[in-house]
């Protein structure tokens, strides 16, 4: 009992104590307590309180934390590693991805199998009805999709669109139809919303099957999965189904017995959004003749039709224009969107849109609407994309735009930027602009517009721009940074790199970009090993050099060799094989060399003359006459007219026993009669 | 001349006194080759006055004008409504008769030597598109610079030969013009420089008026034409011109689309967002009547996909083991931090509440069985993680009632 008065008594003291503390400490340390608090604003307000007067304390109750503040706070604390895979693919270092294919690969397939796992869970609910957990996690438990209403009424059906059944809502809409009950305007205009964003009830479901091979519902679709399969949901949505005559939508809008400006609405977005623009056009006229009036998005999705409504330039920009004083008519405020789609359209006006871009700023500038990413991405496209370059100022105005802002989405293709100003400032070769924009990409939150492949989009212009105009020193050093924590070179990125190597006089970093290559899984495309060879054996390099590079070319050649589990073995090209003998020549390893040569015969290939020089003095220089000796057969054997040549070379510059002489003397050529066909034959 | 572009851009970088001394010079030596020869004396003179005159304030005014200059014309250039401003301008100039007639003078001057401009202009034009190429190259920089100060020049110059017509006005009185304006500033007990730099700037506004009303009432080839050889200094900016010529005429009818063979590459290097005429379709509304719009019924499939994709736009997948924890926090799979022993305990009470449970106990007897029993139920109570405060409450209650219930039988006791 005594303690417990104690106790009474102590918390009262520590109230008191905490009060005089609040007003000792101030407003300073306070406020560095409560920054991740959320309530913080509820105590900065009384801090403020206890400056001005000093008397009123609310102490709060209780101090409730953001619950991601913590985490947050930590989150801002790690940086990115420039030498490790992202962090979706460290997982298993064994899967960890090396190129782009593969990154892709694993991403899909962990989205998949997290798909693959929800419908599990929402097929068979049956078994996930154990609730273990304790507070409840109800995004782990299967969600109840199944109408709880039967029978044939409204409230049934307005469950069915609220759980997105297509074909169940239609036929619960034809039983009342013929059951003689009315379905209310509102109710019909909900499961026409329903209808025309899916399309229509038998294409939504055609959609799921080709998707996952289910004849379940077809909710669910876009957007909540991650930006792969996400894309890949995007092409399907806008190629896949067509809007069809007399589909149910259509049918359904014919039968009602009154429609207002929703119903409208509603269809016209739909025949826009399933690529039926011209009937949307159509069904927009007849809105106008019922004296309805359009909504703001109606007249987006109008916009964003009109280049597949009319043909010319000038038509287009009209139509457009058009479609805005309807707008001002129908007293319809545009927002940002309208905008956009009205830039969107310009982009397929050629001269007409440069010539009209820069007005239509102007109107948002007067209506006070902040132009979005997307609105910029539109300009640059208009700009920079149609035609022939010019150092026009519009980026630098755009990225200073850019940087003085943040960005929050408001436009699907508000993604787009990023990539199409990096376009941008590669075609204008301006690397200045260049990093700009990186720097304002960097700021913020603004990476999160970049999803995988627009990064690596966005990422390999940069490079190459990088490439094309950096000292070569900051390019590796770039290069060292962006891969392959930031994306996977493509064989064009290779090139772009070998290039600047090449012209700024770097080759010995070849064989190190050559392990690279071979991790980027490069090392059986042709053209890049060809490139690599041929830049390897240009020129001779001091010996430390060049034993590297006879170590890339045995890399080269055991790729050619192998022959994966479901490969075929790499062709070898006679000046791939040529370049190979060199680089193995001037190393000194003649053995290895020999063997190369021998594959001439093998592809029915000639090696060069210059080859077979190299060739020749590499014997020389090891000492080796036999194998200059099975060289001259070799030039023989394909009758090649350098065979005297190289025959009176081994004589001279070779000591040779009395047997070599002799092998020697027996080569007859038949070089004197053969010149023409192996001319012919040459590569 | 050609080599005066740079020279000129160096030194306007020194200073606008100096930049003023080598921009007039200039002008004098262009009015030379112009062919105006009273022009060039003309200007000669106040350039020599304004670079020697010992009075600072006519300097000053002269850098004044100098660099007030090329604002302007840009402005004019990319003014929204061109011809309204100007048609504005206009009315409030001509009021002002001195200047009028003095700047109607100054018209006339190009007459002579026109067939040699048309002349110039036939070999220019291939230039320009030749051109094309170095002017990319061009850093934006010193492009912009460079340009700067062309436009000052051209203001000036562009007026003359697109006035042609009138011959019958009098011979040009720049200089006096500006020696009445510096007259007239020191006559007045008002700050002199500020004065004539009024003065002066009325003067040019004027002339920019007559310049684009004449432009705004018809726009034949031979304006193009006359005002390209203006652009005599750099080839390359004479595509910027010629390029600001078309697309002032698109925008006098925005029908009419532009000769993209003359000028394709160079259209839109002027372009700027910041200027430019609007569509005017729209007109703002207050935020008042958006609200009242904005006022709707529940939000449609079409808005709660629209949602769902403007979401998934920055949506990315974590980039670090804590994003990963933050997305799971937000699913709700992790238990939230900081930890927290109350997690998912909807009570809404603090610990006190569920401790100190004396307060409750008011209305029992202040000593004796009962109260020695409500206080050990309290303690057990206060221990008791799993009740609410509510339902330890409610239990403190049952018991008080329960009591009074009693009361009579535990009297008889």
């Amino acid at each position: 009992m005594a303690a417990r008065r104690l106790g009474g008594s102590s918390w009262q003291q520590m109230s008191l104590l905490s009060r005089r503390w609040c007003l000792q400490a101030g407003s300073a340390g306070k406020r560095e307590q409560n920054r991740y608090s959320s309530s913080s604003t509820t105590l900065e307000k009384t801090v403020e309180n206890s400056e001005v007067t000093r008397e009123e304390i609310v102490l709060p109750r209780r101090k409730t934390w953001d619950k991601l503040a913590v985490l947050q706070a930590l989150a801002s604390t790690v940086n990115r590693d420039p030498t490790a895979a992202h962090y979706m693919f460290q997982d298993d270092p064994f899967l960890m991805p090396r190129n782009t294919a593969n990154s892709r690969l694993l991403s899909l397939s962990k989205e998949s199998g997290r798909s693959a796992a929800k419908y599990i869970i929402k097929e068979f609910p049956q078994y996930f009805d154990k609730t273990t957990s304790e507070p409840n996690i109800p995004c782990l438990m299967p969600e109840n999709l199944t109408p709880q209403i039967e029978g044939v009424s409204e409230a049934a059906l307005k469950e069915r669109i609220h759980l997105r059944r297509v074909k169940a809502s239609v036929d619960l809409f034809d039983q009342l139809l013929q059951a003689g009950s009315p379905v209310s305007l509102e109710t019909t205009n909900s499961l026409l919303d329903l209808l025309c964003f899916y399309g229509d009830g038998e294409s939504a479901q055609e959609k799921q099957n080709e998707q996952k091979g289910d004849l379940e519902e077809p909710e669910e679709n876009t957007s909540e999965q991650r930006s792969p399969k996400r894309q890949f949901q995007k092409s399907l949505n806008s190629s896949g189904f067509r809007w069809r005559e007399n589909n149910n939508a259509e049918r359904i809008f014919k039968i009602m017995p009154e429609r207002n400006a929703h119903s409208y609405c509603t269809m016209i977005r739909g025949m826009v959004k399933h690529g039926a623009p011209a009937k949307a056009y159509d069904m927009y006229t007849d809105l106008l003749n019922e004296r309805h009036k359009a909504d703001v998005h109606t007249f987006n999705a109008l916009i964003r039709a009109v280049p597949y409504l009319k043909e010319k330039f000038a038509e287009r920009w009209a139509l457009v224009k058009d479609f805005l004083n309807h707008m001002v008519q129908q007293e319809v405020q545009p927002n940002v969107l309208t905008f956009n789609a009205v830039l969107k359209t310009l982009r397929r006006c050629g001269g007409v849109g440069r010539g009209v871009s820069l007005s239509v700023i102007q109107e948002m500038t007067a209506l006070d609407i902040e132009p979005s990413l997307a609105t910029y991405e539109h300009l640059l496209h208009i700009f920079y994309r149609s035609v022939e370059l010019q150092p026009s100022t519009i980026i630098a105005e755009i990225l200073e735009e850019v940087e003085k802002r943040s960005f929050t989405p408001q436009d699907p293709d508000d993604a787009n930027f990023f990539p199409t100003a990096m376009q941008a400032c590669c075609d204008l070769k301006d690397i200045k602009l260049a990093y700009r924009l990186n720097k304002s990409m960097e700021k913020g939150d603004n990476w999160k517009f970049l999803d995988m492949d627009r990064l690596n989009a966005y990422w390999s212009k940069f490079f190459s721009l990088l490439c094309m105009m950096e000292q070569i020193d900051v390019v590796l050093k770039w290069y060292k940074e962006m891969t392959p924590s930031l994306f996977y070179p493509s064989t064009r990125s290779m090139f772009d790199l070998l290039q600047a190597l090449d012209a700024a006089n770097h080759l010995e970093v070849i064989p190190s970009v050559w392990e690279d290559i071979k991790q980027l899984g490069f090392s059986r495309k042709q053209d890049l090993l060809e490139e690599l060879l041929s830049l390897m054996s240009r020129e001779e390099h001091p010996e430390e050099t060049q034993l590297a590079f006879a170590k890339c070319a045995e890399d080269i050649k055991a790729a050619h060799e192998q022959s994966g589990r479901d490969q075929a073995p790499l062709e070898w090209t006679g000046s791939a094989l040529g370049h190979v003998v060199v680089l193995f020549s001037r190393a000194g390893r003649t053995q290895d060399a020999w063997n190369m040569m021998e594959h001439f015969q093998q592809i029915n290939r000639i090696p060069t003359d210059q080859v077979m020089d190299e060739f020749l003095n590499c014997a020389k220089q090891t000492n080796c006459p036999d194998e200059a000796i099975k060289l001259v057969k070799l030039a023989a054997s394909f009758g090649l007219p350098s065979t005297l040549k190289l025959k009176s070379r081994t004589e001279q510059e070779f000591e040779l026993s009395e047997k070599q002489k002799n092998a020697l003397e027996s080569i007859q050529s038949d070089s004197d009669s053969s010149d023409s066909d192996s001319d012919s034959d040459r590569d | 001349m050609r080599a005066a572009a740079p020279a000129g851009g160096a030194a306007e970088r020194d200073g606008p006194l100096c930049a003023g001394g080598t921009m007039w010079s200039r002008v004098a030596a262009w009015g030379g080759w112009a062919g105006g020869g009273g022009r060039l004396a003309a200007r000669g003179c106040l350039a020599a006055r304004l670079l020697t005159g010992p009075p600072r304030g006519r300097q000053a005014a002269g850098a004044v004008r100098q660099e007030r200059r090329p604002r302007s014309k840009i402005q004019k250039l990319f003014s929204t409504s061109t011809v309204l401003s100007t048609k504005e301008d206009g009315l409030t100039a001509s009021t002002d008769s001195t200047t009028k007639t003095a700047s109607k003078s100054q018209e006339d001057s190009a007459e002579t030597p026109k067939q040699k401009l048309l002349n110039i202009i036939g070999n220019m034009k291939v230039e320009v598109s030749s051109k094309k190429k170095f002017q990319q190259l061009k850093t934006h920089e010193t492009k912009k610079q460079a340009m700067n100060q062309l436009e000052g020049l051209d203001s000036k110059s562009s007026t003359f030969p697109k006035t042609t017509e009138d011959i019958q006005r009098g011979k040009p009185l720049n200089r006096e013009l500006v020696e009445a304006a510096s007259a007239v500033a020191s006559s007045l007990p008002l700050n002199k420089e500020q004065t004539e730099s009024d003065l002066l700037a009325q003067l040019r506004r004027h002339e920019e008026t007559t310049d684009k009303q004449k432009k705004g009432g018809t726009i034949n080839i031979r304006n193009v034409i006359s005002d390209m050889t203006i652009k005599r200094e750099s080839p390359a900016q004479r595509g910027v011109r010629i390029s600001n010529l078309i697309s002032l005429e698109l925008e006098e009818d925005g029908k009419r689309i532009r000769p993209e063979r003359l000028a394709p590459q160079s259209s839109d290097s002027r372009r700027s967002l910041k200027v430019g005429r609007r569509l005017n379709i729209f007109t703002k509304t207050s935020p008042d009547t958006e609200k009242a719009l904005k006022t709707e019924s529940s939000p449609t499939i079409w808005d709660v996909e629209f949602a769902k994709e403007i979401a998934a736009v920055t949506e990315q997948p974590p980039r670090n083991g804590f994003e990963e924890m933050i997305q799971w926090t937000k699913e709700g799979i992790l238990w939230e931090f900081p930890i927290d022993n109350e997690a998912g305990m909807e009570d809404d009470a603090a610990f006190h509440e569920h401790i100190f449970l004396e307060k409750h106990l008011e209305d029992f007897p202040k000593q004796g069985p009962i109260r020695h029993f409500m206080e050990l139920v309290i303690c057990g109570l206060s221990k008791n993680p799993y009740l609410t405060v509510k339902q330890k409450i409610e239990h403190i209650e049952w018991f008080r009632k329960y009591f009074e219930e009693k009361e009579e039988l535990l009297q008889e006791i």
